[in-house]
């Protein structure tokens, strides 16, 4: 059989971050000021003006990407997202009136039946508002003047997330391999540039025998920290001869001075190195190479992506940003996503390029609101 | 030069642009064939040069775009066409920019605080008292929904004038009412709306009316000095100001300060509580009734438990050490008694 049997183009190029982290600030610091003036409705403008930054500055191929997102959009799909809760409330305190109200089993309040419904509901619908928020983020994104998009429902991922997460725990995150997978599956594929869709060719397969490996070894890790600890623990109170009454105890931490105050940081911080050094680093191991298979099995037509992101550089992205985000109370956000575009830009290689003339605009135009019940149910960063 | 994508196809064209009287000439740099005409009143730009580096010129209603990375051809345009105009602004220096928005952050973090801290004593007599009534009556449901509450009618009657008494003596305009509910703990507490909520082991372990007016006394004090609503004011006001300050993004960070917010309701809570013995003495004395009641009641409690835990929690308490309330509180015996021996029964049997 005469197959055509053009060499495919596989010319690497990595994207390109040109944002400088001054600029960043700029627009992050007046989105705080209003933030405060507002009372917090400005979030939505706030959000989207850091997301043209960030989309703008950004490039593939020599190519920006363009973040189309306007603030009303984020605020509408809040306000329903807020009038979906109400609506629950009041479903909830119909159920309260008629089922539970004044019966002697029920011996607790209204309060108790609604947060531990939302509670309930929150667990799913926080998957749900998830990829939602991906399709809004995606639909709102262009490059070279073509619509991103994100097929398949949201209802279904939530319901297979919610499945696989209680799964995974009842069986001691043994199947960690099969919801990663299958959760990042859904998200890949059914991604669009324009008429161009991604395709997954991975299986969880393909991964366990590390998952097993990095399974027993955490669980080595965690024996080896508490015994660290303990043993520091037992070695500092006996070798230096301290011990204390109760009284004295309970003196040293209800009036606490500022030499207590730095002693408790001090161990705070001692038993962040002994944990960071083998759990987290040991995390960020299994991370990375999660990271590597997920990317190098996606593409895009022709164009193929691979990474070869370390274990040191997923602790720069997992560990460092977070204490970035705590140390400085939040402020450091834009130094966090500011890295994070850096690092993507810096480790994400694409091989070939897309045929642009193949490649159409689509005709469905995505949610005409965003994110409602990712910003009610979730923690989300931009 | 400009880089120029019909909004069909993916396709990217390198191309450069004219100007004629009405039209925008989009053609190829490569042979100069001509890709669009864009009628020069039909033109947009997309977006700002404080967020986009090269911001989209199109023509409204089209998905196309021209994309122009020369700066000199941006400055041309803008200047050639008034709707280009965008095109030609610059990005001002960061440096002071950032200076001065962290500057009015910090001022503004600083004046939320203070409006928080301060503001709740002048805005929380304002709340809509039908508001803080039922938020009261539902919070007193939460709470008690498991408890039986006591009615016997003499009893409630005396402990509700005695309330209302000493209420009027501050000159609040609202009605108190007061619950009883059967059990413990030895305790006492007020709600939002005028609320106030004894429990019958108190009742049972006073030795006489006046510790139990003592102890009304001192409840009045934290409705007339609204301390239900404020705390919640308060509370509310800070974990808003966390989550503003850290732009609205972070539960990790609301995780931390929920606990520097524990702190402050607790420290909150100290001062709430001198307040109220202070203001429940005045009423007593101002009645002209018995106000030894309040130190004595405290004092028998810290005989039958002489290790004082509020004075052990120390910054994790809800209350200022006992013997200082003591100290603060102890008057003499003299002054009319709060009950009548008949009321007095009435109150002490207010659960038979």
């Amino acid at each position: 059989m005469a197959a055509a049997t053009t060499e495919p183009d596989l010319t690497p190029s990595r994207p390109r971050y040109d944002g400088r982290l001054s600029e960043l600030y700029v627009i992050y610091m007046r989105h705080l000021v209003l933030m405060l003036l507002t009372l917090g409705w400005s979030r939505f403008w706030g959000r989207t003006r850091i997301r043209r930054y960030l989309w703008s500055h950004f490039a593939i191929l020599g190519d920006r990407f363009e973040y189309r997102g306007r603030g009303i959009e984020l605020m509408v799909g809040f306000v329903l997202a807020l009038l979906m809760l109400a609506g629950w409330g009041g479903l909830m305190y119909l159920v309260w009136i008629y089922v539970f109200h004044e019966r002697p089993f029920a011996s607790f309040g209204l309060f108790d039946i609604f947060s531990l419904s939302v509670a309930l509901i929150g667990f799913p619908l926080a998957f749900v508002g998830h990829y939602a928020g991906l399709r809004y983020r995606l639909s709102r994104t262009r490059w070279r003047g073509i619509r991103c998009g994100l097929a398949g429902s949201a209802w279904r991922y939530g319901a297979s997330a919610t499945f696989l997460t209680f799964a995974n725990a009842i069986c001691f995150q043994l199947l960690t391999p099969v919801v990663s997978v299958n959760l990042a599956r859904p998200r890949i594929a059914n991604t669009r540039f324009g008429s161009l869709p991604f395709v997954f060719g991975g299986s969880a397969g393909d991964i366990y025998g590390r998952y097993v490996g990095y399974y027993f070894l955490n669980v080595i890790a965690w024996l080896v920290a508490a015994g660290i600890f303990f043993a520091a623990i037992g070695g500092a109170v006996g070798g230096l001869g301290i011990s204390f009454t109760e009284e004295e105890l309970g003196e040293l931490f209800t009036r606490p001075s500022l030499r207590t105050i730095l002693v408790v940081a001090a161990i705070a911080i001692g038993v962040y190195i002994v944990f960071s050094l083998l759990i987290l680093s040991l995390r960020c191991w299994w991370q990375a190479y999660l990271f590597r298979y997920l990317v190098s099995h996606s593409r895009a037509g022709n164009v193929l992506f691979a990474t070869a992101i370390s274990t040191r550089q997923m602790w720069g992205f997992l560990v460092l940003n977070y204490l970035i985000i705590m140390l400085t109370l939040g402020l450091g956000w834009p130094w966090v996503m500011h890295r994070t575009l850096r690092l993507i830009a810096a480790e994400l290689w694409l091989y070939g390029a897309p045929d642009g003339a193949s490649i159409r605009q689509p005709t469905d135009l995505g949610p005409r609101y965003g994110e409602g019940l990712l910003d009610m149910f979730d923690v989300s960063g931009v | 030069m400009a880089r120029f994508y019909d909004g069909e196809t993916a396709l990217v064209h390198e191309v450069s642009v004219r100007t004629t009287t009405n039209e925008l000439v989009i053609f190829r740099l490569a042979d100069a064939g001509i890709l669009a005409r864009w009628p020069i009143g039909e033109l947009a730009v997309l977006g700002d040069v404080q967020h986009e580096v090269t911001p989209p010129i199109v023509r409204k209603g089209s998905e196309a775009r021209l994309v122009v990375d020369d700066p000199e051809l941006s400055r041309q345009l803008a200047s050639l066409v008034p709707q280009l105009a965008p095109l030609a602004g610059t990005r001002p220096a960061p440096a002071a920019r950032i200076a001065a928005f962290g500057a009015t952050f910090a001022a503004l973090v600083g004046l939320f605080w203070l409006a928080v801290e301060y503001g709740t004593e002048y805005v929380a007599p304002l709340l809509p008292y039908s508001l803080q009534a039922r938020l009261g009556e539902s919070v007193f449901d939460e709470l008690t929904a498991d408890k039986d509450e006591c009615h016997g009618k003499a009893g409630v009657r005396a402990l509700n004038d005695l309330a209302n008494r000493l209420a009027k003596a501050a000159d609040y305009p609202h009605e108190i009412v007061v619950h009883v509910m059967e059990g413990g703990p030895v305790n006492a507490f007020t709600l939002p709306g005028g609320i106030l909520v004894f429990y019958s082991d108190l009742i049972e372990q006073a030795t006489d009316s006046s510790q139990v007016a003592g102890v009304m006394a001192h409840e009045i004090g934290h409705v007339v000095h609204y301390h239900p609503v404020k705390g919640l004011v308060r509370q509310y006001g800070i974990e808003l100001l966390v989550k503003l300050a850290s732009g609205g993004y972070s539960d990790m960070l609301n995780t931390l300060a929920s606990g520097g917010n524990v702190l402050l309701a607790l420290r909150n809570g100290r001062g709430f509580e001198r307040d109220a013995d202070a203001t429940g003495i005045a009423l007593l004395e101002k009645l002209e009734i018995r106000a030894d009641g309040v130190a004595s009641f405290f004092e028998q409690m810290l005989a039958k438990e002489p290790k004082d835990a509020a004075a052990v929690a120390g910054i994790w308490s809800s209350h200022p050490p006992t013997a200082e309330r003591i100290a603060a509180t102890r008057r003499p015996s003299s002054g009319k008694p709060a009950f009548t021996d008949a009321e007095w029964r009435a109150v002490r049997n207010v659960c038979k």
